[in-house]
């Protein structure tokens, strides 16, 4: 008895140093993990890839379908709104963003911009000389958009936090004509490599954080309205002359009560729990067709397409590039080998799926932080074998 | 322990720069969620009102309360009529011609609620004035000076009501007076013009055959002398909104 109370002190101290020694290896085991994800490699390029290409597409569809009614909406025919004169927004005002502000009193080179702004998102949409195209087109864009504050919405918003943000990352290293060229020649990067990787990384988790941010609130904010509890909220908008631009579809779409509640609750469910559905994959897949479908149902019917496409762009960054890198497979088999039957075509994917995701730098991985492996995933490309 | 051996070496500013990024996203995330979620002034008080609006505000503004707490459930219209060569013209609606452009479009050019938005934000200024103000401006106001006297009976001097109201009237008359000059041309001498609301038939009543919309709401306004803003292209709204008028009643 008196031996083990002898020992207690040194027993007791070890024990109480080996529980330090392990938080201490937890903490650094942590620290390393989160080091190594941050500076190693850039994750959801190919991700990230489809984001600058949707979101230069809307730009550009944007553009094209406001270029007839360009002056009377934006320009010269415009000023009876006061805004050529005194500002409703506050980037007119603010040097660097008043370009079109400038020329708005001549048309003719107001239609010169608008249309180097329309060559800017195709070249961002083709990834052409990204670097360079991007940081004079997020300038142009918002100098443009925010011309109109009063026809403006809540897309012009988001448009303008991911442009700033894919400043920071590499969105051109996938799917584009620098993608082409940087394969040629041994691509040095501007910022030291690490740097560089590390940057694009954060961007994404400050993408990751600002899509789920708008989609909980979003949420949240219909949960507290009356015609969203009660099922009907869906109904209300669609027979509006401003977001019910196919009075016949909308008829349709609401005339059956238990749909009309479906679709009104399922929003709201969709979006506040769209953070915690991109935890594990098969909840990340209903998540996102959940989600997609309603900015389809948002482009079409209520007549906002470049809004729902944007938003489309930024979901995009959630499917891990392994999943890319298989579909591209696929579509890429079905091109080059007409004759095959699917199932050797599937195979060929299936090979393709392998040999990428053995190869050592496009390790699959997610926009948000996910504990999913990698491996796991492939699993359903090895039964097709 | 093995596993730090296999660790690659970082230079000493990676790891500086890694830091100084990640703390600064995770600021820019915090300020996000406070900025995004639901208003909660004792939330915010963390950062400091000011301080969170200052680094929000203009580059991260935003808001998502979008069709909500409720949908919008019903429609702005924005009728106008002339005074030309004497006589009185029908009435014609802008809102409608515009609405032209986008329904049963699949791609909607922003022209296509120009006048929904006109009227809705002036009727938003009209419900904020008294009742004897509103039977000021249903008056008509016509004749030189015609703002100054209009802001004057209304007791324009620090009202925040009539200064924006006098705003929305000037908006509101300057794109009245575009349209009347793009439908009726330069003779137009002087214009009417009004802002409604009509709500839509109410869900449970959808499948009634003789449901009807509620009555439409209107803001009175008299006549109104021509405005034209400097730098209005008379011929770039006319282009646009004149080809539109002509599509429509062809049809």
């Amino acid at each position: 008895m008196s031996s083990l109370i002898r020992r207690a002190p040194r027993a007791i101290g070890s024990l109480i140093a080996l529980l330090f020694m392990t938080l201490g290896r937890i903490v650094a085991n942590t620290w390393f993990w989160v080091e190594a994800w941050l500076l190693d490699t850039k994750k959801s390029l190919y991700g990230l890839a489809v984001t600058r290409i949707l979101i230069g597409l809307t730009g550009a569809g944007l553009l094209a379908t406001n270029y007839s009614s360009r002056l009377y909406t934006f320009g010269s025919g415009s000023a009876w709104n006061g805004e050529l004169a005194e500002p409703v927004s506050d980037f007119p005002k603010i040097w660097l963003f008043s370009w079109f502000h400038q020329v708005a009193g001549n048309d003719a080179l107001f239609t010169v911009l608008y249309i180097v702004l329309f060559a800017l998102a195709i070249a961002m949409m083709l990834g052409w000389r990204f670097k360079i195209v991007l940081p004079v087109y997020f300038v142009l864009w918002i100098s443009f958009i925010e011309m109109n504050d009063a026809v403006g919405d809540q897309g012009d918003n988001m448009y303008r936090i991911v442009l700033l943000l894919m400043l920071f990352a590499d969105p051109a290293a996938r799917w584009s004509l620098d993608a082409r060229r940087r394969a040629k020649k041994d691509f040095p990067t501007i910022l030291p490599r690490e740097i560089s990787n590390l940057l694009h990384n954060l961007v994404l988790v400050a993408l990751t954080a600002q899509v789920i941010f708008v989609y909980a609130s979003g949420g949240l904010f219909k949960a507290g309205g009356k015609p969203w509890q009660d099922g009907s909220a869906v109904y209300t908008p669609l027979m509006t002359e401003r977001f019910g631009t196919w009075p016949i579809l909308s008829e349709l779409v609401t005339a059956w009560g238990p749909a009309v509640a479906a679709i009104s609750w399922g929003s709201i469910i969709l979006q506040i729990a769209f953070p915690f559905m991109l935890l594990t994959r098969p909840t990340r897949i209903i998540a996102l067709l959940g989600i997609m479908s309603f900015h389809i149902g948002i482009g079409v019917l209520m007549g906002l397409p470049w809004f729902s496409l944007a938003m489309i762009g930024i979901d995009f960054i959630f499917i891990r590039d392994a999943s890319w890198m298989r579909a591209s497979a696929l579509v890429r088999g079905a091109f080059l080998d007409e004759e095959a039957a699917p199932e050797k075509q599937a195979k060929q994917a299936a090979e393709a799926g392998d040999i990428t995701a053995s190869a050592p730098t496009p390790r699959p991985a997610d926009g948000a932080p996910s504990k999913k492996k990698p491996a796991k995933a492939r699993v359903p490309v090895r039964s097709a074998k | 322990m093995a596993e730090t051996t296999t660790r690659p070496r970082r230079r000493a500013y990676v790891r500086v720069v890694m830091v100084a990024a990640a703390l600064f996203t995770a600021w820019h995330i915090f300020a996000s969620f406070l900025w995004i979620a639901p208003y909660s002034a004792s939330a915010r008080e963390v950062v400091g009102q000011e301080r969170l609006s200052n680094y929000m505000i203009p580059m991260f503004g935003q808001s998502w309360s979008v069709f909500a707490p409720e949908p919008i459930n019903g429609d702005y219209r924005f009728e106008v009529r002339a005074l030309v060569n004497g006589e009185e013209t029908e009435w014609v609606s802008a809102s409608d011609v515009e609405l032209s452009m986008i329904r049963y479009h699949l791609f909607t050019p922003r022209a296509g609620i120009v006048a929904m938005d006109v009227s809705s934000q002036y009727k938003g200024a009209w419900g904020d004035l008294s009742e004897e103000q509103q039977e000021v401006v249903a008056l008509n106001y016509f004749k030189a000076d015609w703002e100054e006297r209009m802001a004057s009976a209304l007791g324009a001097d620090g009202n925040d009501a009539v200064e924006e109201y006098m705003q929305q009237e000037r908006r509101a008359t300057a794109y009245a007076t575009q349209v009347a000059i793009a439908i009726w041309g330069d003779d137009v001498e002087r214009i009417q013009y009004r802002a409604t609301r009509q709500n839509i038939i109410p869900f449970e009543q959808r499948h009634d055959p003789d449901a009807e919309r509620p009555g439409i709401q209107y803001s009175p306004t008299g006549w109104r002398g021509l405005i034209v803003a400097d730098g209005q292209s008379q011929e770039a709204f006319t282009e646009v909104f004149r080809a539109q008028y002509e599509r429509m009643n062809k049809s």
